[in-house]
């Protein structure tokens, strides 16, 4: 068991890896510094609505995630 | 304020929380730590979806939040969209945590970790050093009840007064109902705090433009204040940098009440389907963040920012509203405390006084309910009466170290080879950095004292893993069972 590490052994659990990263980057530099302005969107601040898409995306990504999950049937 | 409503609402909270508290227990027997610990492993998916909400949105949700939109700005929601990821950790992670409790009979995290590496001492130090920032987190909650009667009481109440009321509380339906009344208080907390957040602050918004668009709060501070709506904030204080690796840091802290919380489930699929839709939750920090943003134009001169709710509902909503305010205020930081005061009694007796004294398992469950006593009327009353300023310090240097736990949690899920030595080394490597940086020279470069912990922290415990033994194979195969229960995969090729 010397030097293994646990990684996706499915394309689709690759796939929820890189949607997750991906939602990370999202919420960080340098994507956050591209969404940096003072305007508005529909009423809301841009870096508020950008939170809340976020917070969004990730219940996405989850239901998503509990697709493949109980698809596959392991927990 | 002269009505004597905001304070009968917000004490007939605190009875009802008594009841459902009291009744959480329903029949069960409290000696053993499993059901006073971990609620015998039986919530269901919305009461844990409640409980970890209503345990992660604090106070600081109803009154540090508001404070930060009014002195900074739209910095704030990096508290949004962490807690979002804790959701995609708990996703992922808490799964597995209920099976190692289901399987190895853990109840705490310091439980875990004792049994991966197969040391008790490593178990103890993360149990004591968890407790400290549990207790100061305890603590500045505390003090956030007691002002709220305070301020509701209209003086009558002194903090004094308040700390006993609110821990007096919490002692009597924590001793007899454990984890149960934990569930079933945040359950009714979380929901109260929904309700209160919105409409306080649709009448907030109501009151400050005569309609319910918040868009035309944002367009004023748009025109006069355009600073408070971009980072680095209107005080220039939260950098690019700083709000990052708050989120990384934030993400990887893995504080021991939540893990307990995690073992608390009916089953695994249970904590994904609570954990899937954790962050629509978190929909109840907009308004009360809005009501932060009102006070920029309309209470201009605060002394203190996080009280800028209160102020502006004093001012200017009903006193029903004032006393919902209250409630949901009181609610929001007992609902934090109470897991955390909960898992510094469970924790200290399980993984420092059982292997320390050799108890048994049932003298060890009716002492982690009697520990609760002397934690709350010895440790917590006291300081949050004397409100020592090194506090934040206290409670800053805790989630420093719960940050630097991480390599412990490398080595459950993802990494076999990791050794206790190595564990251990990292772990001190990385406490030393992030204690320096923060009370020494804080934050460095506008990086997280956290995150330079950590990148001392990793690298220490890769080497010294390398170089030490790995806990015995047995042991990690039965955790990888579950970390990894369709083998592994490594340079591309799959390995059972």
């Amino acid at each position: 068991m010397r030097r293994l590490f646990v990684l996706p052994t499915s394309r689709a659990g690759w796939g929820l890896l890189a949607a997750f990263i991906c939602l990370v980057v999202a919420g960080t530099w340098p994507v956050i510094g591209l969404l940096n302005r003072a305007m508005l969107v529909l009423g809301i601040p841009l870096m508020i609505l950008w939170s809340y898409a976020i917070i969004f995306a990730c219940v996405g990504v989850m239901l998503l995630g509990n697709r493949i999950v109980e698809r596959d049937d392991h927990e | 304020m002269n009505s004597v409503w905001p304070l009968v609402i917000t004490l007939g909270y605190v009875a009802i929380t008594m009841v459902i508290g009291l009744k959480a227990r329903a029949g069960h027997r409290m000696d053993t730590l499993e059901q006073w610990g971990v609620a015998g492993r039986s919530m269901g998916p919305v009461t844990l979806y409640l409980l970890i909400a209503a345990g992660s949105v604090s106070a600081y949700t109803f009154m540090g939040a508001p404070g930060w939109a009014y002195s900074k700005g739209v910095a704030v929601f990096y508290v949004a969209i962490y807690l979002a990821y804790l959701a995609l950790v708990a996703w992922y992670f808490g799964p597995k945590v209920w099976q190692f409790g289901e399987q190895f009979g853990h109840v705490t995290q310091a439980s875990a970790i004792a049994d991966r590496y197969q040391s008790p001492a490593l178990g103890a130090l993360a149990a004591l050093v968890m407790a400290v920032g549990s207790i100061a987190y305890a603590v500045l909650q505390t003090v956030g009840s007691a002002y709220i009667l305070f301020v509701m009481s209209g003086g009558a109440i002194p903090v004094w007064l308040g700390v006993i009321i609110v821990l007096g509380c919490i002692a009597v339906y924590l001793y007899i109902s454990g984890q149960r009344a934990i569930g079933r208080t945040n359950a009714f907390q979380g929901a109260l705090m929904l309700v209160v957040a919105w409409a306080v602050g649709l009448w907030a918004v109501h009151s400050a433009t005569g309609g319910l668009d918040m868009g035309a709060v944002f367009e004023r501070i748009q025109t006069d204040h355009a600073e408070f709506l971009t980072l680095p904030g209107a005080r220039g204080d939260m950098s690019f940098s700083f709000w990052t690796t708050s989120i990384i840091v934030s993400m990887f802290s893995f504080m021991p009440p939540v893990w307990t919380q995690w073992m608390c489930a009916s089953s695994a699929r249970t904590i994904r389907r609570s954990a899937t839709w954790l962050p629509t939750y978190y929909i109840v920090i907009l308004p009360m963040v809005v009501v932060g943003f009102i006070g920029i134009y309309s209470l201009p001169d605060l002394a203190r920012a996080d009280t800028v709710v209160l102020e502006y509902a004093m001012a200017n909503l009903p006193v029903v509203l004032v006393g919902l305010l209250g409630a949901g205020t009181l609610a929001a930081s007992m609902s934090s405390s109470e897991p955390f005061i909960h898992s510094v009694a469970l924790s200290t007796t399980k993984d420092v006084l059982q292997p320390l004294f050799k108890l048994s398992d049932a003298f060890t469950a009716k002492l982690a309910r009697w520990l609760l006593l002397p934690v709350m009327a010895l440790v917590i009353a006291p300081l949050a009466i004397a409100e020592p300023g090194s506090l934040v310090m206290i409670l800053l240097v805790g989630l420093g170290f719960a940050s630097q736990v991480l390599p412990a949690f490398i080595g459950m899920f993802f990494w076999p080879r990791a050794s206790k030595l190595g564990v251990m080394a990292g772990i001190v490597a990385g406490f030393l950095v992030t204690v320096a940086f923060t009370t020494l020279w804080s934050h460095p470069l506008g990086i997280h004292a956290g995150f330079w912990g950590l990148m001392l922290n990793l690298p220490v415990f890769i080497g010294v893993s390398l170089m030490t033994p790995a806990t015995q194979a047995d042991v990690v195969e039965r955790f990888f069972r579950i970390s990894a229960p369709r083998g592994f995969k490594h340079l591309g090729k799959s390995v059972s």
